[in-house]
């Protein structure tokens, strides 16, 4: 599977990468998690219906996912606040996580009804997207919370659902797990004969 | 001082297997180490109970398990089965983390958790990045010279031999060592990777001189331990044994010498006898359940934020505020070092994920320069963050989106260093307890920060030399995130107890049968990465108890010396 991305948002760079494919070379307890995660998501249960459909769509845009198929964020997400496994921090102006994702949901829904009339699972991509920037450009409060805050925690939690997944390491040219096998050709300009090339290696980021 | 590298010769190795053999007992599963493990009943007064089986805590077991003292070693999380349970992936390694609940706060709130501290047999250093520099000679003594931060009560000969041995038993490989107190390491340096290459190349061509190490990883045959196969992934846990930590460097030798590692219990509170003020032993919980060890010593060493914390929640009536607290140091002083992180963008393929993440490092800029604005210094060092600490970096930089997707299909191409910069101890940067409690009732720490302008003034610095490397090897662009690392202090080291809470050889002032053996003690930081600091202060208290040469420490009986099977 290839996760759609246009080649003008870095799509495409490393043709032939599949990080799963690579899966005999891995050692057992790494390979049925990463497995796991290309397996059936879990279900969800910590976010109600209403809910859940606002964070799949919030957690979608803050990784760009537009398109089948995708990485399960919501299921992700939900599993970890489910089970409470939290970075182990939080801010002392933030409630714990849980309840800061419940009340982000129902905040930035009510925010895309006083833009737009409509909820915030309901609105364009493009209305979606000027709502959560609103929020990021934020400077001090959002509802009650501090922005800067809440918005790191937002990106701590789509990035490490995201960059989990072995179809978003197949976009980035990252080969994955590396146990037993390791690496034996180390350097600049140097790869292993099941690393791909960057087809565009003069992209600037 | 050693000769030259490599000089792990056939004597070398035998007389670190006569001080500690746990190289040659690995794996640590094998029915010869765990099975035989001494238990302990409750009941039973041992002669040192120690909370925390980390860097510091797992060095004092071993040696004084060496020394014939009954010990129990109290940890919290879990007792490591690497092949079973450490997978070679990021998201997949958060159980390695301290992820109990810890509230942040003050002007630079302190991420925790995967950002510093660590649970289960082994400690922060199961999955720390694995440079293992030494203190230089000017860190023992910032207040004379420099006229900031604390003087220790000891000096750099203090701890020298203790580095020298640590230095063997972990082992380090690197080149030889220009910094602080010239010395050699006792394996070679490891082959580096694309970002090794990049500092390298980068640090040449602006004058600035780099080596290859200081790391805790065996370069060479070394007991049971297998070769490096340069995966990158040491920050999940060395799952090929080649990378140190206590686990397998010093905890297999204590088991052998019957220690008994006490795994998932956790120590709530320390109990000292109010008429004698001689501590008691050790409350913990395992499986739910309250127990309450006896021992004849205690010592605690829990990390920078669980020490302090257990202190705190360790009152009683002589000590009202905290145990060992009569003059409010206990949570105070307590540091990070910033640790600003500077990616640099190639055309060619860094992939900076190859090859262990700690790899080259510069002192150059460690000691006070007088014509800087600021006191003290930092070191550089690689860094080599996998992608999702990566997508972290460029969300830090304010991407999001399809924005963040395209900078990270770059992936390959960046370096990244990362700095150290030796922030000053502060009375008001503590751990206190927090009105929020954990499952088991016990309130959790509640962490402040805030940067003074001399660290504000380092980090600045630190960011515009490794912007000037990462140019000078020739990247295009650069972006630097503001981080922080290395938790030490809390529970300071001072010459009296009217300036901290223990002495020089980590008992505290207060009750003469309790000590403190983990980083907490520090009462400055240097701009070295802290475990082997740690650890070669474990070794030389282990040794000074060992010697009896403080008068109030309660010796092992003949009895117990007697039962030790071995
Ligand atoms: C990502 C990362 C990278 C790092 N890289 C480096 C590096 O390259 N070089 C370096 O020198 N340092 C590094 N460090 C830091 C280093 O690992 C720590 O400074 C060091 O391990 C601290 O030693 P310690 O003995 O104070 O505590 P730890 O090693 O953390 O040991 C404390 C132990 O006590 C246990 N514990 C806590 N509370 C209780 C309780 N109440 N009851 C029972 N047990 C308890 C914990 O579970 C833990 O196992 C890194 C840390 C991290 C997180
Ligand atoms: S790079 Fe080497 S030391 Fe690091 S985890 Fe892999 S094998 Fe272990």
């Amino acid at each position: 599977m290839t996760l759609p991305l246009p080649e003008d948002d870095g799509g495409g760079r490393f043709p032939g990468l599949r990080t799963l494919e690579l899966r005999d070379h891995w050692d057992e307890a790494t390979s049925s998690l990463i497995l796991s995660r290309v397996g059936r998501p879990p279900d969800v249960c910590f976010f109600n219906a209403e809910e859940e459909g606002i964070a799949a769509a919030m957690l979608d845009q803050l990784v760009g996912q537009e398109g089948e198929p995708r990485v399960p964020l919501v299921n992700v997400v939900d599993a970890r606040l489910a089970a409470g496994e939290t970075d182990g921090w939080r801010y002392a102006d933030l409630p714990e996580d849980g309840e800061v994702w419940r009340r982000s949901v129902r905040f930035i829904d009510e925010d895309a009804r006083e833009r737009y009339g409509v909820g915030f699972a309901d609105a364009t991509a493009a209305q979606q997207e000027a709502v959560l920037e609103a929020v990021h450009r934020t400077e001090g409060q959002w509802h009650g919370m501090p922005a800067g805050h809440v918005w790191n925690l937002w990106l701590r939690y789509a990035c490490t659902a995201f960059y989990a997944h072995p179809w978003a390491w197949d976009e980035i040219g990252f080969p994955g797990p590396a146990y037993p096998r390791g690496y034996s050709n180390l350097g600049v300009g140097r790869r292993e004969h099941f690393e791909v090339r960057d087809a565009h290696p003069g992209e600037q980021a | 001082m050693r000769g030259p590298n490599p000089l792990t010769t056939a004597r070398t190795l035998a007389s670190i297997k006569a001080r500690n053999e746990s190289a040659w007992l690995l794996p640590v599963s094998s029915p010869d180490v765990t099975e035989r493990m001494r238990r302990y009943e409750d009941d039973d007064e041992v002669d040192l109970v120690i909370v925390g089986c980390g860097a510091g805590g797992s060095t004092v077991a071993q040696r004084l398990a060496r020394e014939g003292w009954s010990v129990v070693v109290l940890e919290a999380g879990p007792f490591w089965e690497p092949e079973r349970d450490w997978v070679s992936d990021e998201a997949g390694s958060h159980h390695l983390y301290w992820t109990e609940p810890r509230v942040i706060d003050g002007e630079d709130p302190v991420p925790l958790g995967s950002n510093n501290s660590g649970r289960g047999v082994g400690g922060s250093m199961v999955h720390f990045a694995g440079y293992a520099p030494r203190l230089h000679p000017s860190d023992f003594h910032t207040d004379t010279l420099d006229g900031v931060g604390a003087d220790w009560p000891l000096d750099y000969e203090d701890l020298r031999p203790y580095y020298e041995d640590m230095e063997e038993e972990l082992p380090v490989a690197g080149q030889d060592w220009p910094w602080g107190e010239p010395h050699s390491y006792p394996h070679s340096p490891h082959p580096v990777g694309g970002n090794g290459e990049v500092f390298l190349r980068g640090a040449e061509n602006c004058g600035i001189e780099a080596r290859v190490g200081p790391v805790a990883i065996a370069n060479g045959r070394f007991g049971h331990r297998r070769h490096c196969i340069y995966r990158g992934f040491c920050l999940q846990g060395c799952k090929v044994d080649a990378k140190a930590s206590p686990l397998i460097t010093h905890v297999p030798d204590a088991i052998v010498h019957g220690a008994e590692i006490r795994a998932n219990s956790t120590a709530t509170r320390i109990e000292v006898d109010e008429r004698t003020g001689l501590a008691t032993g050790v409350h913990f919980v395992h499986g739910g359940v309250e127990r309450f060890q006896r021992a004849r010593n205690v010592a605690v060493a829990a990390y920078s934020i669980e020490t302090p914390r257990l202190l705190l929640n360790s009152s009683s009536q002589r000590f009202p505020n905290g145990l060992c607290n009569d003059f409010d140091f206990v949570g105070r002083y307590l540091m990070v070092q910033g640790a600003p992180q500077t990616g640099g963008r190639f055309e060619d393929e860094v992939r900076m994920y190859k090859a262990p993440p700690p790899e080259v490092s510069t002192e150059q800029f460690y000691e006070t320069d007088p014509s800087k604005p600021y006191k003290r210094g930092f070191s550089i060092q690689t860094v080599s963050p996998l992608p999702i600490t990566w997508a972290e970096h460029i969300a830090a930089q304010g991407h999001w989106g399809r924005d963040l997707r395209r900078r990270m299909s770059d992936f390959v191409h960046w370096a990244c260093l990362g700095a150290l910069c030796e922030f000053l101890p502060l009375p008001e940067n503590r751990v206190t307890l927090d009105s929020e409690k954990d499952r088991r009732g016990m309130p959790v720490a509640h962490v402040t920060y805030s940067r003074g302008g001399n660290d504000k003034r380092l980090m600045k610095a630190a960011q515009e030399t490794m912007e000037q490397i990462l140019h000078a090897a020739g990247a295009s662009e650069v972006m630097t995130i503001q981080r922080y690392a290395h938790l030490v202090g809390g529970a300071r080291m001072a010459a009296d107890e009217e300036h901290g809470v223990v002495d020089a050889d980590c008992r505290t002032f207060a009750v003469p049968n309790l000590f403190i053996t983990d980083g907490s003690v520090f009462p400055t930081q240097g701009s070295a990465n802290p475990a082997l600091t740690i650890m070669a202060l474990a070794a030389r208290t282990a040794a000074r108890l060992a010697a009896g040469a403080r008068q109030g420490v309660r010796r092992p009986t003949e009895a117990f010396t007697l039962q030790k099977e071995s």
